[in-house]
């Protein structure tokens, strides 16, 4: 698909982003692999002036990042594990590089959504979601979403012929997700649930 | 909502619609002794008769009064349009849905009545006159006939009966009469004879308005409760005022309206029953001033506005049989309540009284009446989220039309500006300029099935008889333009057989059923001296309906896409799979449904093939001249109509199996879109609504979708959105529990349902068996919690 191609199906909806101050979120997969294509389409919806998000896992180099950070509107960041050998556990890369690229982002100031899964048991521990707040408390980072759980893909991989690897694991309840919410909110942070 | 309120409500919701013999045998007992030479005063004097004779009801506790039937959900019969066979009896007594009790007297009294309207009721002038190819197009299903069970109506009151009362509008009608000159003009006697009716027609109710006041006086003089006397008191004092002068305060405006539309109701059982149509605008001045002058506060407002509700809800639908029941199921009589839009010198037409009457909708919950926000980009979305709000609830009210495109359609008619802000919508999605305008709905056409006749050159394969003309052996066609000027031709000739049938009984109605009390409230009736059914109204617009476009278009692309452009299919194999309902060939009915380009994604070789339906129908409809000096024009609504046009029609080339439902109003086949709620809305907007009297779009959600604020402004900024691409209507169904189990069941007819879990949303019927599961439990939990 090419850039204008790619352009063309965005443009069908700009009616809906220009009522609801909406736009276009590029996600994945993970965006930035394809950082010069991301770039070319940066370009041409800010032709447009239609407002692009970039929704990244952080793990990419540095040099795309930091191209695609002056263009871009706003940036989704996932932060999944403060404690690295915890996150090379579950994700089988370090966060080091993570860390530095959202430090990176705070530091140019782009808009940023800190995006935190809450997965029981391995994402939603006490010691994680205290570190996530700190690590955002000092790089003035103030806007997150929680996102818990769910079980939406379960039909998804056998269709694809894939492992489901959290077999059994349930979604949180209601009730720790509002705890967080409010552990989160009183820190001064703007939370949404979802988003 | 208090006592009284919830009692009268519950009354209304509690009782059975039954059928009430007293207006039919009234009725039968005045024309076998009326002979009055003059269809309109005979007219007059039998509504005279009936407003003499008929039952008085007041019930406990009410505090707008009048009943059309004896006491609530009776309801009248109209042998003179419609005279019931005695099977007829026993169908609407014992069907399943929308039924009506039937007892033993009425029976006894409908088989005295039978033999003398044999012959004479509009009904059977009716099937005397049609042609046999207008009688075997309708028993194909081609199209439907909205005369034969009920006369025309569709139209809504403007804002006269608050400026003017009865004896006023009668002395508009004697000075008109003054005017006819006898000398000069041929038409002078028949419109002495009309303009006479109308004043006798005023009388009738003015005489019936005056028994309610002489009934509430006697009521107060027996009632040993104070409080309730004062009450009956009031009543008596109301009905001595309106309807025969003009309304001082809310109240008598409330209680004026509801008089006039039992008048207008019991003279015919017009379509769409009558509605006050603008209602918050019309009630507003009466608001400020009770208020100001400490009259009224908004409680009582409220409980009064409250009470009316009630009184729509008393009065079920007149029964219809056979395919005129089919086609609209329902209990509901399409009095459609309009809020907001613009005044007529086009500021924002918002007021207290719209929030108001958006309260007594949310709190109600009642099938009648009917209502809607008519959303004007004048109008502040603090209006349009509380009516979000209630449409959230999930129980189908109020729908959202485009009152900018309302009064660019009636613009584009000819309307004056003036009257085309004043306009709005009726019924279902009817655009019509109220208080001035007769748009008369004929009957739905049913598009899939001319193309199957088409696909069988002039053959429909369901009798095996020849009702079309023949266009073709479709398997000789060279290419999609060769088919399409085929369907062209086919469509043409159904059109012309349904219009031929609709110039004689539009003039039946306008010689048989002159209707002088209508007449009274639609501009220029008495100007003219001439009837609402025979051209007497400003503007006067006959209807043909279009039902499903999408199915229609689907099955188009689907040839064109397969047979033509892609080649992988021939004709033939597609008409073997047809006719067979694609027994054997379920791969094949896999690829025509499945890949397939489809209206409703968004996709111009879909979305172009619906455009020039559109233009198609248009052109062969739009403009014919009807006898009553106006045009035809087209809409874009089914009703439940889609659902018996299916159950007519065989395979259809987008993988549709025979006679399942086609596609509704205007909205995708079901599970058609795929690509979400912008896609549909994008498609819907690619046909010109601007020459159309009205479309109708249907949206699913689940509740969850629509939760919290955001939820609302979500769905503000479709609206919004639709509305800014010239949309004209769009109605939200807030999905049940049930029609999820039903999707479980057959995924194939609900591929759009999309359902939101956590933050996320996704297509239902991707989900696994166990997460659906959740999700109906969750749907049904929610309604219950609200």
């Amino acid at each position: 698909m090419t850039v204008e191609e790619t352009l063309a199906e965005i443009v069908k909806d700009q009616v809906f982003f220009d009522e609801s101050g909406g736009g276009v979120t590029l996600s994945g997969g993970e965006p930035l692999m394809q950082a010069p294509f991301v770039e070319a389409l940066l370009d041409a919806c800010h032709e447009r002036r239609i407002h692009v998000a970039i929704d990244t896992c952080g793990h990419v180099p540095r040099d795309s990042l930091k191209r695609i950070s002056q263009k871009a509107d706003l940036f989704l960041f996932d932060l999944k594990l403060i404690d690295a050998a915890l996150h090379e556990q579950y994700t089988g890369v370090s966060n080091e590089l993570i860390l530095s690229n959202l430090q990176l982002l705070a530091r140019e100031q782009t808009p940023i959504i800190v995006r935190i899964p809450l997965i029981p048991g391995v994402t939603d521990t006490r010691g994680n979601l205290e570190g996530i707040r700190n690590l955002l408390l000092r790089m003035g980072l103030r806007k997150i979403d929680l996102l818990p759980y769910h079980e939406i893909g379960l039909g998804k991989y056998p269709r694809l012929q894939m492992d489901y690897r959290l077999q059994g694991l349930k979604p949180p309840s209601e009730e720790d997700v509002q705890n967080i919410f409010q552990k989160f909110s009183e820190e001064g942070f703007t939370v949404r649930i979802g988003g | 909502m208090n006592d009284r309120v919830a009692r009268l409500r519950q009354e209304s919701l509690d009782l059975k619609p039954w059928l009430s013999m007293e207006r039919a045998a009234l009725m039968t007992e005045f024309y076998q002794r009326s002979a009055d030479p003059s269809a309109p005063i005979r007219r007059a004097r039998a509504l005279q008769y009936l407003m003499e004779n008929k039952t008085i009801f007041i019930g406990d506790g009410e505090l707008i009064v009048g009943e059309r039937g004896p006491s609530p959900k009776g309801t009248p019969s109209f042998p003179e349009l419609c005279c019931h066979s005695m099977e007829d009896l026993e169908v609407l007594d014992t069907r399943e849905k929308i039924s009506y009790g039937v007892d033993d007297e009425a029976r006894r009294i409908q088989k005295e009545i039978i033999p003398y309207w044999r012959g004479r009721s509009i009904r059977d002038l009716i099937f005397d006159e049609m042609s046999e190819e207008w009688k075997a197009a309708y028993e194909a299903g081609i199209y439907t006939e909205f005369m034969e069970q009920r006369a025309p109506g569709h139209t809504v009151l403007g804002d006269v009966i608050y400026r003017k009362g009865l004896l006023d509008l009668k002395k508009d009608v004697e000075r008109s009469l003054e005017g006819v000159d006898l000398l000069n003009d041929p038409q002078a006697h028949s419109k002495r004879q009309e303009l006479r009716a109308m004043a006798i027609a005023a009388d009738a109710v003015i005489r019936f308005v005056e028994r309610y006041a002489e009934h509430a006086t006697r009521l107060a003089e027996q009632e040993k409760n104070c409080v309730r006397r004062d009450e009956l008191l009031e009543i008596a004092k109301v009905c001595r005022h309106v309807p025969a002068h003009a309304p001082r305060t809310f109240r008598e405006a409330l209680q004026a309206y509801w008089f006039v539309h039992l008048g207008v109701v019991t003279e015919l059982n017009t379509w769409d029953s009558f509605c006050p149509g603008r209602l918050d605008q019309h009630l507003e001045p009466f608001y400020r001033k009770d208020v100001a002058e400490g009259k009224l506060t908004r409680e009582q407002a409220h409980e009064l506005l409250q009470c009316f509700w009630i009184k729509f809800n008393n009065q079920p639908a007149p029964p219809k049989v056979g395919v005129t029941a089919a086609e609209s199921g329902t209990y509901t009589d399409f009095a459609n309540i309009n809020n907001g839009g613009m005044k007529a010198d086009g500021s924002d037409g918002v007021n207290d009284v719209s929030y108001l009457i958006l309260d007594v909708i949310d709190e109600m919950r009642l099938l009648q009446p009917s209502s809607n926000l008519q959303l004007s980009k004048k109008n502040p979305d603090s209006f349009l989220k509380r009516g979000l709000e209630i449409v959230r609830k999930g129980w189908g009210q109020p729908s959202i039309f485009n009152a900018d495109m309302v009064v660019e359609e009636l613009l584009r008619q000819g309307k004056s500006i003036e009257d085309a802000r004043c306009g709005g919508t009726s019924g279902c999605v009817e655009t019509g300029a109220f208080g001035k305008e007769a748009y008369i709905l004929t009957g739905y056409f049913n598009l899939p099935k001319v193309l199957e006749i088409t696909l069988h050159n002039g053959i429909d394969p369901r009798s095996g008889k020849k009702i079309g003309i023949e266009t073709g052996d479709p398997r000789t066609f060279a290419n999609y333009d060769e088919l399409f000027a085929a369907f062209r031709k086919q469509l043409r000739h159904f059109v012309e057989i349904k219009v031929r049938g609709n110039n004689i009984i539009e003039r039946l109605y306008a010689e048989h059923m002159p209707a002088p009390f209508l007449s009274l409230f639609v501009d220029d009736c008495i100007a003219r001296g001439k009837d609402y059914n025979d051209g007497g109204p400003r503007y006067n617009s006959t209807y043909i309906m279009a039902v499903a476009p999408g199915t229609c278009t689907d099955s188009l692309a689907a040839i064109k896409f397969h047979v033509f452009d892609k080649k992988n299919l021939t004709m033939d194999e597609l008409l073997r799979a047809l006719n067979s309902n694609f027994k054997d060939s379920e791969k094949t009915r896999l690829l025509l449904w499945n890949k397939t380009p489809k209206f409703g994604n968004d996709d111009d070789y879909a979305d172009d093939i619906l455009k020039s339906v559109f233009d198609l129908f248009y052109d062969e409809v739009n403009g014919r001249p009807n006898t009553k000096g106006g045009t035809y024009r087209v809409n874009y609504l089914s009703t439940t109509c889609h659902v018996y046009f299916g159950s007519v029609t065989g395979a259809t080339p987008d993988g549709r199996k025979a006679w399942e439902p086609h596609s509704d109003g205007i909205s995708p086949a079901q599970g058609a879109d795929r690509k979400g709620p912008t896609a549909v809305i994008k498609s819907a907007a690619k046909l010109d609504h601007a020459r159309t009297g009205g479309t109708l779009l249907n949206q699913k959600f689940t509740p969850k979708l629509l939760e919290g604020p955001e939820g609302i402004d979500n769905l503000a900024h479709l609206v919004r959105s639709y509305f800014k691409l010239d949309g004209h209507h769009i109605q939200f169904n807030v999905v049940t529990a049930s029609v999820l189990c039903e999707a479980q069941k057959h995924p194939e007819k609900h591929r759009d349902l999309i359902v939101r879990v956590a933050g996320y949303s996704d297509y239902f019927c991707d989900l696994t068996k166990a997460l659906q599961d959740e999700i109906i439990a969750r749907t049904e939990q929610q309604f219950f919690s609200q």
